[in-house]
């Protein structure tokens, strides 16, 4: 169980890493450009890892609905812009802001797509992170 | 060696702000993905795609290279990073931790290595030092997420 909580917590840690590596490319390159080494390296090593342990084509991924497999445009943006804003804002703030992104926006879109969901939890959860963000707003731009 | 930075702008918070609504499209496409193949081929997929888009966009647009001096060779490897953590997560999703305490506990470490590296200033980029008011912010942003993903269904 330590084992695991570690290495989701290495996890993490990779994640923001990978940030910081595609950050330090784009500022000698462009943040498109970092995006598309991101992307054709780690296809390499996936590709490698898939066949060293197989099951790449397991299941049925053609059953899949075509919109699944939109993924990959909105991952180059993604990973540009986080390339681009870590050198403007800081690791901690990119971190901080893309977590509070992802977390309202997966709010919206389970209530959207009707998830269940607690309402008092979503609300206290949605209030904590604007709440957060307001205070780091009021503390740095101008 | 760092380029010199400017006060961060209304507009940087929005972008990153939007940047993290990109990551909920990417969760939906890429976990539906894996509802019917492999976890391997979840990834392996808009690697994939991903590249070909990268390489048209790069094509079409055609950016200036900020610096005429070759970053390292390591500065290449991000993706390598990226893919090592597809496979921790998918190790880690199916034991007791489960998907709500896989995101968790990433969050922390995600966190917790960026401050690091924002006061070391990491990897040649520009080093910062987390001031009260970010580790408020910072704080009321953990909790509200954490609520969340335990109580709001939302993982």
């Amino acid at each position: 169980m330590i084992l695991f909580a570690g290495l989701a917590i290495l996890a993490g840690v990779l994640v923001s890493l990978s940030r910081q590596i595609n950050g330090r490319l784009a500022l000698s390159t462009s943040a498109m450009e970092s995006s598309f080494w991101n992307h054709i390296v780690g296809l390499g090593f996936i590709t490698a890892a898939a066949l060293l342990f197989g099951g790449l084509f397991a299941g049925e991924p053609a059953q899949a609905p075509w919109w699944a497999y939109l993924g990959g445009p909105v991952g180059v943006i993604f990973i540009a812009a986080g390339s681009w804003l870590i050198a403007k804002i800081g690791a901690a703030q990119t971190a901080m802001l893309i977590i509070a992104g992802q977390m309202i926006s997966g709010v919206v879109l389970d209530i959207v797509m009707g998830a269940p969901g607690n309402p008092w939890a979503r609300t206290a959860g949605v209030a904590l992170i604007l709440a957060g963000m307001w205070v780091s707003h009021r503390g740095k731009t101008r | 060696m760092t380029t010199p930075t400017s006060a961060p702008r209304f507009y940087h918070f929005a972008a990153a702000f939007g940047t993290g609504g990109l990551l909920t499209l990417m969760v939906l496409f890429n976990g539906t993905l894996a509802g019917f193949g492999s976890l391997f081929f979840a990834s392996w997929v808009p690697h994939l795609t991903g590249t070909i888009a990268a390489l048209l966009i790069l094509l079409i647009l055609r950016p200036k290279h900020t610096s005429a001096v070759r970053p390292p060779l390591w500065t290449y490897l991000g993706g390598v990073s990226g893919g090592i953590t597809v496979m921790l997560t998918s190790a880690t999703m199916n034991t007791a931790l489960a998907l709500s305490g896989t995101i968790a506990l990433g969050l922390a470490g995600q966190v917790a290595f960026s401050l690091f590296a924002d006061m070391r200033g990491l990897f040649g980029l520009p080093q910062r030092m987390p001031n009260g008011r970010d580790y408020l912010s910072l704080g009321l942003i953990v909790a509200g997420s954490l609520i969340l993903i335990f109580f709001g269904g939302s993982a």
